[in-house]
C-alpha cells in the first residue's frame, strides 16, 4: 500500500531535477525553473517559499491549472466522482443525526414513558412508527435515530486516538530510526498480532461497565479498547511514509538550510507522509463503528440504557423474533451497514485520488 | 448446600439462554442431530420388526452427576431416574399430590415417630425384593458425611443426622456415627423413622427421588463412589436401564413391575442433545418424539404451536419467580417502598408481552401445584399505578439509579428491562439493568451482600408442599434467604405447622405464615412458570408432571 505514496511531487511540467529542492510540494507550488525567476525574487522562496511570494510568481511563468498541489488534486478529481458526494452525504446525515438527533425524531427514544408501550411490543410499522416497534414497545425509529450518536462517537474517537498515536510513533520511528524504531516496530507487531475483536474482549472483559457508568465513560473504554488495538495499523504505514520522504530532495533542502527536527517533521515530512493515513484512517473508521456493533451486540460494549445499534440488533436477533418481528433488526442493521459503508466509500475515493498509480 | 436447588431453577433458564447464543450453530447441530435421527430410526425399525415392540425417542440432556438418585439434583439425570426407581411415595402427575407407591402406610400419632409398612412383592430390575433395610441402608449410606452426596440434606429432619457429618471440609475425621438413630428396621416390610422435631410433612417429602430404596447390588459396588452401579443403575420402578454412554440412556419396561404406575411404551430413548434448538428442530421434522424444552423465542406470537400442530402441551410446574429487595439499601427498607415498586408493575402485561403468556402473575409466594397453596397472599401484587405512587412519595422516592440485578445468560434482560420500564413510567425513578455475565457471578454478588437495588430468586419446588416454598428462602438465617428476611412471628408459625397434627391444619398455619410475608413484603413475586412440550406425529398423547418431566406412563402412540 504505501509504495503507492510516493512523498513527493508527482505531477507537473517542470523538471524536477531543477526545481523539487526549491519548493515544498505541501504548498500551494511548486517552484518554477530558477533561471525564469527575476534575480531579485530568486533568493526569497530559497530561504522559505511563502504562499504571498507563490502566489505572486506563479501566475506569470505558469499555468495555475498544472501547478496544483497533491491535495488541490485529489479534490478535483474526488468531486467529478458521484461516490464520493454519496458518501459525504450519507456521513453527514449521520453526523447530524448524532449531533441532534431530535431534528429527525420528534420522539425522545430516551425518554421511556413517551416512547416505549409494553402494550405495542413487537408491532410492525404503521402511521405513528414507521419502523415499527421492538420488543419493549418503544419506537423503533426513535431508536435507532438515537443510536445513531454511540456508533459515530465511538467511530470518530477511536479513529483520532488511534490515528494520534499511530502517527506519532510512525514518525518517530520513521525519521528517527535505529534503536528506537527497532523498539516501536516491534511493540507495534506484538498489538498487531491481536485481532481487534478478540483484543477488545478481552479488555472490555477486565473492565466491564455497568448501567451505572457515566454515558462518555462507557464510550471511552470502548473507544481506548479499540484504539490501543488499532493504532498499529496506522503506525506501519506511517513509518513507511516517513522513511519514503524522509530522503527527498526538500527535506535535504530544509534541514541543510538549519531547519531544526521538529520544524522538518511539522513542515515537511508530516503533510508529505499523511495521505496514505488518511485514506486507511477513514477507512478503518467505518471497521470501528461495525467492532462497536459486535461488542455491544456480545453485551460488553456498551450497556443498557444507553442506545446503540449494536444492542438493538443483539436484542432482536434471535430466531423466534426474526420469524416474528423482522423489522426490528432490519432497521438498525441498515443504519448501521449504510454508516459503515459510507466510511468505507470516501475512504475508497480518497485512495483513488490521491494514489497516482490509480490514474 | 441449598442454594445448589436455586441453581437448578436457573440452570433451566440458562438453557432458554444456551438456546438464545446457539442460534448460529443450532443449523450444524440439527443437520447432525437429524442425521444421528435417521440413523436411529432406520435401526429402531428393524430392531421394531424383530421384537414387535413399541418405541419412543425423547430429548435427553448429559447428567451432571453419575445416576445416583442421592447425588442427582437437576433434571437430565433426574428425568431417567425418575422413571427407573419407585419411592415410597408417588406424586401424582396431575396434580403432583402423594399418593402411596411402595408403601402400605406411613403412619404417626406425633409427626415425630413414623411407622412405614411396605407393600409385599415389589421386585428391583435385579429380581430382588424391597425390604425395609433397602430403605434404611440406603438412606444412612447417602446421610454418611464421606460419601459427599449432593442431596443427604434431605435427611438433615431425621434424628442423629447431625452425627453422620463431617466435621469439616475435608473431613479428616470420622464421623461420630455411621448410622442415624432415627431410623430402625422393625422386619423386612417394617421400619421406623423419628425425626427431630416435628415435621408433619414427612410423608410428602418421601416421594423425592433421593428417598428411593438401593437394592443390595448397589452395597456390593466395592466403589467408593459406587461408579460402577451408577452407569445402570438398578431400581425398582417401571423401567429398567440398559444402556448408557454420552448418546443416549435406553430404557426397557420391566416385565417384573408389580406396582400400581407401569409403563406404556416398550423402549423409551433419552437422545442426548445439547441444545434445546436442534432437539426442537428434531421435533418438528419427526426425528425426535418429545421435546420437554420449547427454546424461548419460538414461544412469541405461538410460532411453535404453528410449527407442532395438535402436537404440543403445557403444564403449570412448580416453580416461582421473585425479586428480592437487597438487605443493604436503605432506601428499600421501607414497606411503602416496597409495596410501591410491586404495585406499579403490570405483571399480567409482562407475561403477556414478554412471555407470551407462559408464565402466570403471582399472587403470593406458594406455587399453585403444591398442596396447601391459596390464592391472594400478595395484596401488593396488584397492579395500581395511582396507588403505587401515592405510597412511591410518601416513602420519599429513590434517589439515584435502581438497579435490577438479574444473570444475562438466562434470557431474564427482556423482562427486567419491561419491568424497569414500568418503574420509570409509573413512578418516575431511574431504573436500570445489570446483567451479570453468568448465573454463578449473580450468585456470587447476593451471597457476598454486594448487591444493591433489585435482584432475581427463583425456586423450583424440591417437593409439592407450601412448606417448601416458605421455610428454606424465608424463615430466619435459612440457606437460601437472599433477602435476609426475619420475623419471629413467621418463625414460630412455621414451627406449629410442622407439629401439626393433620395436613390440613399444617396447612391453614402454613398460610396464615404466608400472609405474613404479605404484610413485610421480603421479596416481590412475579409469576409462576409454566412448562411447553411437544411431541411427533408418531404420539397420540403424554402428559408432563407438575414437576416439568414427561410422564412416561401416560404415552399414547397412533
Amino acid at each position: 500500500m504505501t509504495d503507492n505514496f510516493p512523498g513527493g511531487p508527482v505531477k507537473g511540467p517542470f523538471d524536477p531535477s531543477s526545481s523539487a529542492n526549491l519548493a515544498d510540494a505541501s504548498r500551494t507550488a511548486r517552484a518554477e525553473d530558477p533561471t525564469e525567476v527575476p534575480p531579485d525574487s530568486a533568493a526569497v522562496p530559497l530561504v522559505k517559499p511563502t504562499m504571498a511570494v507563490m502566489a505572486e510568481v506563479v501566475p506569470d511563468v505558469q499555468d495555475v491549472a498544472e501547478a496544483r498541489s497533491l491535495w488541490m488534486d485529489a479534490w478535483i478529481t474526488m468531486r467529478r466522482r458521484p461516490l464520493f458526494w454519496i458518501s459525504v452525504a450519507l456521513i453527514a446525515v449521520f453526523v447530524l443525526m448524532a449531533a441532534f438527533p431530535q431534528l429527525f425524531s420528534p420522539l425522545d427514544a430516551y425518554n421511556i414513558k413517551d416512547a416505549c408501550d409494553l402494550n405495542r411490543a413487537r408491532l410492525g410499522p404503521d402511521a405513528d412508527a414507521i419502523f415499527g416497534y421492538d420488543l419493549q414497545g418503544c419506537d423503533v425509529y426513535a431508536r435507532t435515530i438515537y443510536g445513531a450518536r454511540s456508533s459515530i462517537l465511538v467511530g470518530i474517537f477511536t479513529t483520532l486516538l488511534a490515528t494520534a498515536i499511530g502517527v506519532l510513533l510512525g514518525t518517530m520511528g520513521g525519521f528517527i530510526g535505529r534503536w528506537i524504531d527497532t523498539l516501536m516496530s516491534r511493540t507495534a507487531d506484538i498489538f498487531f498480532a491481536i485481532p481487534l475483536l478478540l483484543g477488545g474482549i478481552i479488555i472490555l472483559y477486565s473492565f466491564p461497565s455497568s448501567p451505572d457508568t457515566p454515558y462518555l465513560l462507557q464510550v471511552f473504554k470502548v473507544v481506548f479498547a479499540m484504539a490501543v488495538l488499532g493504532w498499529p495499523n496506522i503506525f506501519r504505514i506511517m513509518r513507511s511514509s516517513v522513511m519514503q520522504v524522509k530522503p527527498a530532495e526538500y527535506v535535504m533542502a530544509a534541514r541543510a538550510l538549519g531547519g531544526n527536527a521538529p520544524h522538518v517533521i511539522m513542515g515537511h515530512i508530516i503533510p508529505n507522509a499523511i495521505a496514505p493515513v488518511i485514506v486507511v484512517a477513514t477507512i478503518d473508521l467505518g471497521a470501528y463503528i461495525a467492532t462497536e456493533a459486535t461488542l455491544s451486540f456480545l453485551g460488553i460494549g456498551l450497556q443498557n440504557p444507553i442506545i446503540s445499534w449494536g444492542i438493538d440488533i443483539s436484542a432482536a436477533s434471535a430466531l423466534g423474533y426474526v420469524r416474528q418481528a423482522p423489522h426490528m433488526l432490519i432497521f438498525p442493521s441498515i443504519f448501521l451497514s449504510l454508516t459503515v459503508l459510507a466510511f468505507i466509500m470516501l475512504g475508497e475515493v480518497v485512495r483513488d485520488a490521491l494514489d497516482p498509480k490509480l490514474k | 448446600m441449598r442454594a445448589s436447588r436455586v441453581i437448578m431453577a436457573a440452570a433451566s433458564a440458562a438453557v432458554f439462554a444456551l438456546v438464545l447464543s446457539a442460534c448460529g450453530s443450532g443449523a450444524g447441530d440439527g443437520g447432525d442431530a437429524a442425521s444421528t435421527g435417521s440413523d436411529d430410526a432406520a435401526t429402531a425399525g428393524s430392531d421394531g420388526a424383530a421384537t414387535g415392540g413399541t418405541e419412543v425417542s425423547i430429548r435427553g440432556c448429559t447428567p451432571e452427576n453419575p445416576l445416583i438418585v442421592t447425588n442427582t439434583n437437576e433434571v437430565c439425570g433426574g428425568n431417567v431416574l425418575d422413571a427407573v426407581t419407585s419411592r415410597l411415595v408417588h406424586y401424582n402427575s396431575d396434580t403432583a399430590a402423594p399418593e402411596l407407591d411402595l408403601a402400605e402406610s406411613i403412619e404417626s400419632t406425633d409427626q415425630i415417630n413414623f411407622t412405614v409398612k411396605l407393600k409385599q412383592g415389589y421386585l428391583f430390575h435385579d429380581g430382588t425384593e424391597v425390604k425395609a433395610k433397602n430403605f434404611v441402608d440406603a438412606w444412612n449410606w447417602a446421610a454418611y458425611g464421606p460419601n459427599g452426596q449432593l442431596n443427604s440434606y434431605f435427611f438433615e429432619p431425621i434424628e442423629g443426622y447431625a452425627d453422620l457429618q463431617c466435621a469439616d471440609e475435608e473431613c479428616a475425621a470420622a464421623p461420630a456415627a455411621e448410622a442415624m438413630s432415627g431410623l430402625a428396621v422393625v422386619d423386612d416390610y417394617t421400619f421406623t423413622i423419628k425425626t427431630v422435631s416435628p415435621t408433619s410433612n414427612l410423608t410428602v417429602r418421601l416421594g423425592y427421588n433421593a428417598f428411593a430404596p438401593q437394592p443390595d447390588a448397589f452395597f456390593a459396588d466395592t466403589d467408593p463412589k459406587k461408579a460402577n452401579f451408577a452407569q445402570l443403575p438398578i431400581g425398582s420402578g417401571p423401567y429398567k436401564i440398559v444402556e448408557n454412554d454420552d448418546q443416549a440412556m435406553v430404557l426397557e419396561k420391566f416385565a417384573d413391575y408389580s406396582g400400581q404406575y407401569p409403563g406404556s411404551v416398550d423402549k423409551v430413548t433419552f437422545r442426548i442433545y445439547d441444545s434445546t434448538e436442534a432437539a426442537y428442530t428434531d421435533v418438528v421434522a419427526n426425528n425426535l418424539d418429545a421435546t420437554d424444552q420449547i427454546p424461548g423465542p419460538q414461544l412469541i406470537g405461538d410460532l411453535w404451536k404453528d410449527d407442532l400442530p395438535d402436537r404440543w402441551g403445557t403444564k403449570d410446574t412448580g416453580v416461582i419467580q421473585v425479586i428480592t429487595f437487597s438487605p443493604i439499601d436503605e432506601q428499600l427498607e421501607s414497606i411503602e417502598m416496597r409495596q410501591a415498586l410491586s404495585m406499579a408493575v403490570d405483571r399480567a402485561l409482562i407475561t403477556k408481552q414478554i412471555f407470551n403468556d407462559a408464565r402466570t402473575p403471582a399472587t403470593g409466594w406458594v406455587s399453585p401445584v403444591v398442596d396447601g397453596y391459596k390464592a391472594g397472599a400478595c395484596t401488593a401484587c396488584v397492579f395500581d399505578p395511582d396507588k403505587a405512587k401515592e405510597l412511591y412519595d410518601k416513602a420519599g422516592g429513590y434517589t439515584g439509579t435502581l438497579t435490577i440485578s438479574v444473570n444475562g445468560d438466562g434470557g431474564h434482560q427482556e423482562w427486567a428491562e419491561a419491568w424497569c420500564n414500568q418503574l420509570i413510567t409509573n413512578l418516575g425513578l431511574d431504573c436500570a439493568v445489570n446483567a451479570t455475565p453468568d448465573f454463578a457471578t449473580l450468585r456470587k454478588g447476593i451471597n457476598a451482600r454486594e448487591l444493591k437495588g433489585l435482584y432475581r430468586g427463583g425456586w423450583q419446588m424440591d417437593y409439592p408442599s407450601i412448606e417448601n416454598f416458605l421455610t428454606p428462602i424465608y424463615a430466619t438465617g435459612a440457606s437460601s434467604n437472599d433477602g435476609d428476611y426475619s420475623n419471629p412471628k413467621f418463625d414460630d408459625l412455621l414451627k406449629q405447622a410442622a407439629a401439626a397434627s393433620s395436613n390440613d391444619e399444617a396447612n391453614a398455619l402454613y398460610q396464615q405464615a404466608e400472609a405474613i410475608l404479605g404484610q413485610d413484603m421480603p421479596s416481590m413475586p412475579q409469576w409462576y412458570q409454566q412448562s411447553q412440550f411437544g411431541y411427533s406425529t408418531k404420539i397420540k398423547s403424554l402428559k408432563m408432571t407438575p414437576f416439568s418431566t414427561f410422564d412416561l406412563g401416560s404415552i399414547e402412540l397412533n
